[in-house]
């Protein structure tokens, strides 16, 4: 075979494939080569560290193992075999140890420092330095969530490599030269980039550290829960470090179908909410003054009491960040107990996606990404963003369409734009037809919840083709799985729920809805499931304490179709969806388990065709592409697809409200996170801040319909004309149309 | 056979006239060997600062489990203890300690030794969880030591040399 290259190592004969690393040729002979710079998934090895060093035949001095591949017929000798190597290594360790402050009982990474086990392992076992060591200020925090110890910096560089070559936010640089060469942010500016928290998971040593997990725990003292991040619908795979009952930190845990071991600083740095002080913590019941808490058994017949009140007249709001299960359990008791059918969801979802899905990672692999939407990917599934980047760099072409696209078009305009490029004549959707490794993605609302891009890859023949896939970006976490728990569950017609007797709002995404908020103006009593105080007051009769995703056991399941396990990394502090539901569905007299395993095997066999939690298992895989079915209309979704600009008046501008990725009720609890939240700023095109005399930086004034709010504008060259982009949380009550002007 | 019950009484009455060997506990207490391995201390440095910095290597090298360290940051207003870190709360359940002096061994800092006293029951479970305060405060009962320079070992060269 031509493929393979046959080499020895250390006197054992090992045969791997062409463009092996060396480090990994090693591994699979059962040989180790220390290393603490080396990481594939930064890319080329750089050779910083020098621990690898190996001497290879041939070769006159010591070579880095991990900057060679393997080839044919090469011998080399590792630390164990040659004294030369050996002698190399150890001068190496020494060398970074000579300023390395050796706190390891002080240092975070103490025990699970790959700097402690090598040093063990291949250093000496005293030091000759007896001169002061080199010392600099500590901690510096780089940002509110991360704090640089230089002192314990070996300079590998993998944090500034991931800064600069995979998240390509280049704001980690090594400054000054030699001995004083240091690590830090341009500019002293804190790191504020959706990704940074991954340089502390990289960081081989303790200088750069967590502040969240700052002196809380040390490795021997914790439990690591395998779990999926709630967050956003990638569903990147993570470990919860608990401690005594508490969520400590967030790491990834590398789904290389997924995630490739990369985690955005929403599911790393937002488990703080667990412990909000606004978190309900027991049932509320609408009393003379507000709410006040009742006991479970009042709270239950109070539910009893309401849902036996409307008389079948009730409507359930769904968020889609529930579990799959509590989903489904919400559907048994509702739908089967109660006869009451109908249900929202703040987006539609389809089915038709699974003729063309396939993992992730395909589009690090793809020749070229059409992106079509009006939300930027990182503000959706920011994962989603690092695969372009990496697909960028391999080479792809990637073509953006949208109100800040490289190829400009209408706010709204992307399902026009997917139907022209599924069009026989169109230049671009002729090359996605040929390629072999085309990827379409989705991000924004609208769209049918992944229908019309399941038409355009249907139209552009996908489905034949591994290599091509299309990836529907949905707002939140678990909203298909949800539409297909809550269908699953009975089989019965909607009938008209008006007037509304009761509305059921389960989760806080639906709790914050402004469109829930006005079904609530409609019915009579509203019963809500929320995990915060302030997404209860005020309109709630009755209130269910929510839990968080990292306290449910369950499943769910992500953009691109993958059933995920949910495990519980803490015990929540009140009794989790499904102990309640089963109590009450037992009233109604429907049968539900209040273990989330046994529901899904329930439900399994309606939707899942009775795939087992055991084929789950620490990482689940994708099931085959299903046949192409024309999709039609879920009938769950009452948000209106991206509507089509009006005629507006002269000198408007039409506001293209978009979601941030840092925002939501997770992030506005935890205080490290708020530096990460959008700038009170307005994004005009340069055109219309030209016409208007507005450079960057200057207040102006956005009015429509009576109401007005003031922010600072930036001019963004990349986007359309016509529009104002602003952050929904800075838009508050404006209209679709926007008068702006200089304050 | 009566010579039998004879002898018995012999045994008896032999033991009359000596020394008894009994030790008249709680009113005379036998000292104990300096290095005896008693209920745990944490020191202080000189300038007062603990030497304690929350590390938790105690609570790895613990066999029965029953220490428990949380660790805080100290600040400048704050200082507890000489480094960054310093243990906001120590905890010994001294009704699972074995005394083995692990802890000790295990401390990068000499923060925790085990004293001498051994009078440690308590009518509670619970009051035998020793909390920091009570571990740095100097024991109230005092148990009598027996003379260090005729028992205790010399300091072991490795201690010495470096």
């Amino acid at each position: 075979m031509s493929d393979l290259v046959k080499l020895t190592i250390d006197d054992r004969e090992v045969e791997v494939a062409k463009g092996t690393g060396l480090v990994e040729t090693a591994a699979a002979a059962g040989i180790e080569i220390p290393v603490f710079c080396y990481e594939p998934r930064l890319g080329p090895a750089v050779g910083a560290c020098r621990m690898c060093l190996v001497e290879v035949e041939g070769m006159p001095k010591l070579q880095a193992g991990c900057t060679l591949t393997a080839q044919d017929g090469m011998v080399v000798h590792t630390a164990s075999t040659s004294a030369r190597a050996a002698e190399g290594q150890k001068g190496t360790l020494e060398f970074i140890l000579v300023n390395h402050p050796l706190d390891c009982p002080v240092c975070d990474k103490g025990g699970e420092c790959p700097l402690q086990d090598l040093t063990f392992r291949y250093g000496p076992g005293s030091t000759r330095m007896t001169f002061p060591k080199l010392t600099f200020d500590k901690p510096i925090p780089v940002s509110p969530l991360i704090a640089l110890d230089r002192e314990r910096c070996i300079l590998c560089y993998r944090c500034t490599r991931f800064s600069s070559d995979v998240a390509e936010d280049e704001q980690l640089i090594a400054r000054n030269r030699g001995a004083y060469s240091m690590i830090a942010t341009f500019g002293d500016e804190p790191y504020r980039a959706p990704f940074s928290g991954n340089v502390i998971e990289l960081c081989p040593v303790g200088a750069l550290t967590s502040t969240q997990y700052r002196f809380e725990a040390r490795p021997w003292e914790i439990q690591d829960v395998p779990t999926v991040c709630g967050l956003c619908p990638a569903g990147c795979n993570i470990r919860a470090t608990t401690r005594e009952g508490l969520v400590k930190r967030v790491q990834s845990r590398n789904h290389p179908e997924v995630d490739g071991g990369w985690l955005c600083d929403k599911g790393r740095f937002t488990f703080p909410h667990l412990r909000s002080d606004d978190r309900v913590r027991e049932p509320l019941v609408r009393g003379t003054v507000g709410l006040e808490p009742v006991s479970w058994d009042a709270a239950l017949d109070r539910a009893e009491e309401l849902l036996r009140g409307a008389q079948g007249k009730i409507v359930t709001a769904l968020s889609g960040s529930e579990t799959t299960e509590i989903a489904y359990g919400l559907g048994v008791l509702l739908r089967r107990g109660l006869g009451a059918h109908s249900a929202v969801l703040d987006e539609s979802t389809s089915a038709a996606l699974d003729a063309c899905r396939a993992p992730l990672s395909t589009i690090g692999a793809a020749e070229l990404v059409v992106v079509v939407g009006d939300d930027e990917v990182v503000d959706r599934a920011p994962i989603v963003d690092l695969w372009l980047r990496k697909a960028r760099r391999a080479g792809a072409e990637i073509v953006t369409i949208g109100a800040r696209g490289s190829v400009p078009a209408p706010v709204g305009g992307a399902a026009e734009a997917l139907r022209d490029l599924a069009a026989a004549d169109s230049e671009l959707g002729g090359r996605l037809r040929a390629s072999d490794r085309a990827i379409l993605v989705w991000s924004g609302s609208g769209g049918g919840g992944g229908a019309r891009l399941a038409e355009a890859a249907h139209a552009l023949g996908f489905e034949g083709k591994p290599g091509c896939a299309v990836f529907h970006l949905p707002a939140r976490a678990n909203a298909r799985g949800v539409a297909e728990a809550w269908a699953a569950a009975a089989d019965a017609d909607e009938a008209d729920p008006e007037p509304i007797g009761l509305l059921v709002v389960s989760g806080d995404e639906a709790a914050g809805d402004p469109s829930v908020r006005a079904l609530a103006e409609r019915a009579s009593t509203v019963i809500a499931i929320t995990m915060f105080h302030s997404l209860a007051v005020g309109w709630a009769d009755l209130v269910l304490p929510a839990t968080a995703s990292l306290e449910r056991e369950g499943t769910a399941m992500n953009l691109e179709g993958r059933v995920q396990r949910l495990r519980r990394a803490v015990t929540p502090p009140v009794p989790d969806e499904l102990a309640w539901l089963s109590k009450l569905a037992e009233r109604f007299g429907v049968a539900l388990s209040p273990h989330a395993a046994v529901v899904f095997e329930e439900l399994s066999g309606r939707i899942y065709g009775g795939l087992l939690l055991e084929q789950l298992g620490e990482h689940a895989g994708l099931p085959a592409r299903r046949p192409y079915e024309a999709p039609e209309p879920t009938p769950l979704a009452h948000s209106p697809e991206a509507n089509v600009p009006e005629d507006h008046f002269v000198g408007t501008l039409r506001l293209l409200r978009y979601t941030p990725l840092f925002s939501g009720h997770q992030v506005e609890r935890v205080p490290e996170l708020q530096f990460q939240r959008p700038e009170r700023e307005v994004a005009l095109s340069t055109v219309d801040a030209d016409r208007r005399g507005i450079a960057t930086g200057d207040l102006v004034s956005l009015r429509s319909n009576g109401t007005s709010v003031e922010l600072r504008a930036r001019v963004d060259a990349r986007l359309v004309e016509g529009v104002a982009r602003l952050a929904d949380e800075h838009a508050a009550h404006l209209h679709a149309d926007v008068e702006v002007v200089k304050a | 056979m009566p010579f039998g019950t004879l002898k018995g009484f012999g045994v008896t009455l032999k033991h009359i006239f000596r020394q008894p060997i009994t030790q008249q506990y709680p009113e005379y207490k036998r000292p104990v060997y300096p290095r005896f391995r008693g209920r745990h201390r944490l020191n202080r440095h000189e300038n007062g600062l603990e030497k304690c910095v929350g590390c938790s290597l105690c609570a790895a090298a613990c066999p029965s489990d029953c220490i428990r360290v949380v660790a805080a940051e100290n600040t400048a207003e704050h200082r507890v203890s000489a480094g960054e870190r310093y243990a906001r709360i120590y905890e010994i359940n001294l009704s699972r300690c074995i005394f083995c002096g692990y802890c000790e061994l295990a401390c990068p800092f000499d923060a925790i030794t085990l004293g001498n006293e051994f009078e440690l029951s308590e009518y509670s479970r619970d009051d035998l969880i020793y909390t920091k305060d009570m571990l740095l405060a100097e024991p109230i009962k005092r148990v009598p030591v027996q003379d260090s320079d005729l028992y205790d070992t010399p300091i072991p060269a490795y201690k010495s040399s470096s």
